[in-house]
């Protein structure tokens, strides 16, 4: 016996019902009324907690019933199975093993399909998207870290005419700018825009007397531009900052961030690398040596580090280690190793 | 006016249609119970957020309607609980839909910041339309005891409240802001019923600036307290937030208190008696449970928060809640209800 509350979806009124299975028919008795419901054209909403469930059929109506145990019964007798979507939502165990299953796809996703789906679809982005990329970026950074170069207007034509003889290995030259910057916050750098413009500081220039290091920096830079690796960083951080914001709930946020995700991109250890080897090969085929590279980044590693802290950061190569595994940048010897081996 | 409880509220000598019927009514409270349990709730959120993310946010719909149906059923009044009606494929559309406007606006203002401008209009233009069919799909998809709520506001309104009133309360330095709020609240109370049954609305909009006001005062209390602290250096300025977040917690619990206490349907009335501090110890609590288990606490707070608020809820009924009956267009409208199952878009009103 299954007694349940039914409402006829005209009025408000509740009626204490008894349900009885009859074969193929489920029999609602009421105090004043009988009817007859086909078991197979019933609608029976799953088991959802302790809530009450819930028969109803077509416009005629539904019951409410509170006795899980009775009705749990009856359903069996009739031959109704739960599904096994409704086994896992009231499963501990099944609770526990999501709770793994979330986190081992959230770090492969993380790991393999991002920058998979980041490359694919940088790949494919048209060149006016990353123009406007590049002039905003740019505008960006104009606005909060860069200065105009004092760089003579002779010298900036020297080394674009230098960089503009560099041999690319691609197929097509390209035609990559450069923009000429200065910015005593960042000390000696240079980076890539996502259109294919380099911007090169003057702390950079400063650095080195040899202006084939400086090539060996462009290189490495158009390296980045080749392999898109700005856009597919950005593409990946706001990935991330999607998911994110779905995960605490506010996505209106994502829209300011994009530009933030921009000017903080940092390049994976992987993107290093990937622009290190095309650097090696444009000097390769420049004739000129992979050790020019090399030598650079230890200048540029030595321009940036405070002198106090020379000495003691090149004796403590045990943190040094340590946190070359956690950083993006992998560690500079590790990296001019690779380009220069005799270095 | 916002503090004064409901009890004194009801000796108010508004004139009673019912009183000079003189009909005998039986008057009772009943105050809404929530029988959810986080425990119970983890389980099914968990496997919601797996199914989600295995299926890259496809799943979601369908999460959405089983997290409706536990809170809905867990939602009793007076003996009976609340069904949601909402199917996963309508919901799948919404979401598509809103994510399409979505990413076509990020990239469209990326790419062209004038093309970026045009669609931010376009979406402006197009938003009333959607929220009155957003609305249309709540209230259509929500039943209790067996009958189904409604929303019959009209485009007209919806551009006054949503578009209109709005605008102009940008362009008056938010000082039309609490009125368009009482105008949206109002709209939206009005325009809803429950089986042939209209919901009433009656707060004005002095009550709505009495709270605006109030909060205005704080957080320029506030401000000067920042300006002290950062002058004076003082270690006082990390507790800001907190001070913010008990700021925000006077609003977030006088004005569901302010409009559910000036809402009825027929001839009874909703109650809310909310109050500051317990609601900003559960908001405090809850945020560091978050944080402290990296989110997997968020099913527990969720269902303390809603318990909170539903149990300070509830109707002071003239007679009884059986006296209900289904609305004219229930089943007659196919075409309402076509427009009313093809849109689901979260809007938080």
């Amino acid at each position: 016996m299954l007694s349940a509350r039914y409402y006829d979806g005209k009025t408000a009124t509740a009626h204490e019902v008894d349900i009885l299975l009859d074969g193929a028919h489920l029999f609602l008795r009421g105090s004043d009324f009988n009817v007859r419901w086909p078991l197979a054209d019933i609608d029976i909403s799953e088991r959802l907690g302790n809530t009450p469930r819930r028969l109803s059929y077509a416009n005629q109506g539904h019951c409410e019933i509170t006795d899980h145990a009775a009705l749990d019964e009856l359903l069996h007798n009739s031959g109704i199975r739960h599904s096994w979507l409704d086994h896992m939502h009231h499963s501990l165990m099944w609770a526990g093993l999501a709770a793994v299953l979330i986190v081992i796809t959230l770090l492969a996703s993380y790991r393999y399909l991002l920058p998979w789906g980041a490359e694919v679809i940088a790949m494919r982005t048209p060149a006016t998207v990353l123009a406007k990329m590049g002039s905003s970026t740019l505008e960006a950074m104009d606005s909060v870290m860069l200065q105009p170069s004092e760089l003579a207007a002779a010298r900036q034509q020297q080394l674009i005419a230098a960089y503009a003889k560099l041999k690319s290995p691609d197929a097509a030259p390209p035609d990559y700018r450069i923009i000429f910057r200065s910015s005593p916050r960042m000390g000696a750098n240079a980076f890539a825009l996502p259109d294919g413009s380099i911007v090169l500081l003057d702390e950079l220039v400063a650095a080195t007397e040899d202006d084939n290091e400086i090539m060996a920096v462009l290189a490495h830079e158009r390296g980045h531009i080749e392999r898109r690796h700005a856009l597919r960083m950005v593409l990946q951080s706001s990935a991330v900052g999607l998911v994110v914001a779905w995960y605490a709930g506010d996505v209106s946020t994502l829209l300011s961030s994009v530009p933030a995700a921009l000017l903080e991109a940092q390049y994976s250890r992987g993107m290093e690398t990937e622009a290190d080897q095309y650097a090696v090969s444009t000097l390769h085929l420049n004739g000129l040596s992979p050790c020019l590279l090399a030598s650079m980044l230890n200048k540029l590693e030595a321009a940036h580090l405070p002198p106090q802290l020379e000495k003691s950061a090149a004796k403590d190569t045990d943190t040094n280690s340590a946190l070359d595994y956690l950083s993006s940048h992998p560690a500079t010897t590790e990296r001019a190793n690779l380009i220069c081996p005799q270095h | 006016m916002t503090s004064i409880p409901y009890a004194e509220e009801e000796g108010s000598s508004s004139p009673n249609v019912f009183n000079i019927l003189s009909t005998p009514v039986t008057q009772q409270t009943h105050r809404f119970e929530f029988t959810g349990s986080g425990s119970e709730y983890f389980k099914i959120w968990i496997v919601n957020l797996l199914l989600t993310v295995l299926t890259l946010g496809i799943y979601s719909a369908w999460a959405k309607v089983r997290r409706m149906h536990y809170f809905y059923r867990n939602t009793r009044l007076d003996g009976a609980n609340f069904e949601y009606h909402g199917l996963p494929m309508a919901i799948l559309k919404g979401r598509l839909i809103a994510a399409v406007l979505f990413v076509g606006y990020s990239v469209v203002g990326n790419v062209n910041p004038l093309l970026g401008i045009a669609f931010f209009i376009l979406l402006a233009i197009v938003m009333p339309w959607l929220i009155v069919r957003s609305l249309r799909f709540q209230l259509y998809n929500s039943s209790y005891r067996g009958l189904r709520f409604a929303f019959d506001g009209d485009d007209r309104g919806a551009y006054r409240v949503f578009l209109l009133y709005p605008f102009l309360a940008a362009m008056t330095l938010y000082l039309l802001a609490p009125y368009a709020h009482q105008q949206i609240k109002q709209y939206q109370h009005r325009s809803s019923r429950f089986g042939a049954t209209y919901f009433s609305f009656t707060a004005g909009a002095g009550s709505f600036y009495a709270i605006y006001l109030k909060v205005l005062g704080m957080l320029l209390g506030l401000f000067i307290v920042i300006g002290i602290a950062i002058y004076g250096q003082s270690p006082l300025m990390f507790g800001l937030p907190i001070l913010f977040l008990i700021i925000m917690a006077y609003p977030a619990v006088k004005l569901p208190n302010l409009i559910w206490n000036s809402t009825g349907i027929g001839r009874h009335r909703f109650y809310s008696t909310q109050e500051v501090l317990p609601y900003l110890w559960i908001t405090i609590t809850n945020l560091l449970g978050i944080v402290l288990t990296l989110g997997l606490f968020v099913p527990f707070a969720t269902i303390r928060m809603m318990r909170y608020k539903l149990e300070h809820m509830g109707l002071n009924a003239q007679g009884e809640l059986s006296e209900f009956v289904a609305g004219q267009a229930q089943d007659a409208s196919a075409l309402g209800e076509e427009m009313s199952t093809m849109f689901d878009v979260d809007i938080a009103l």
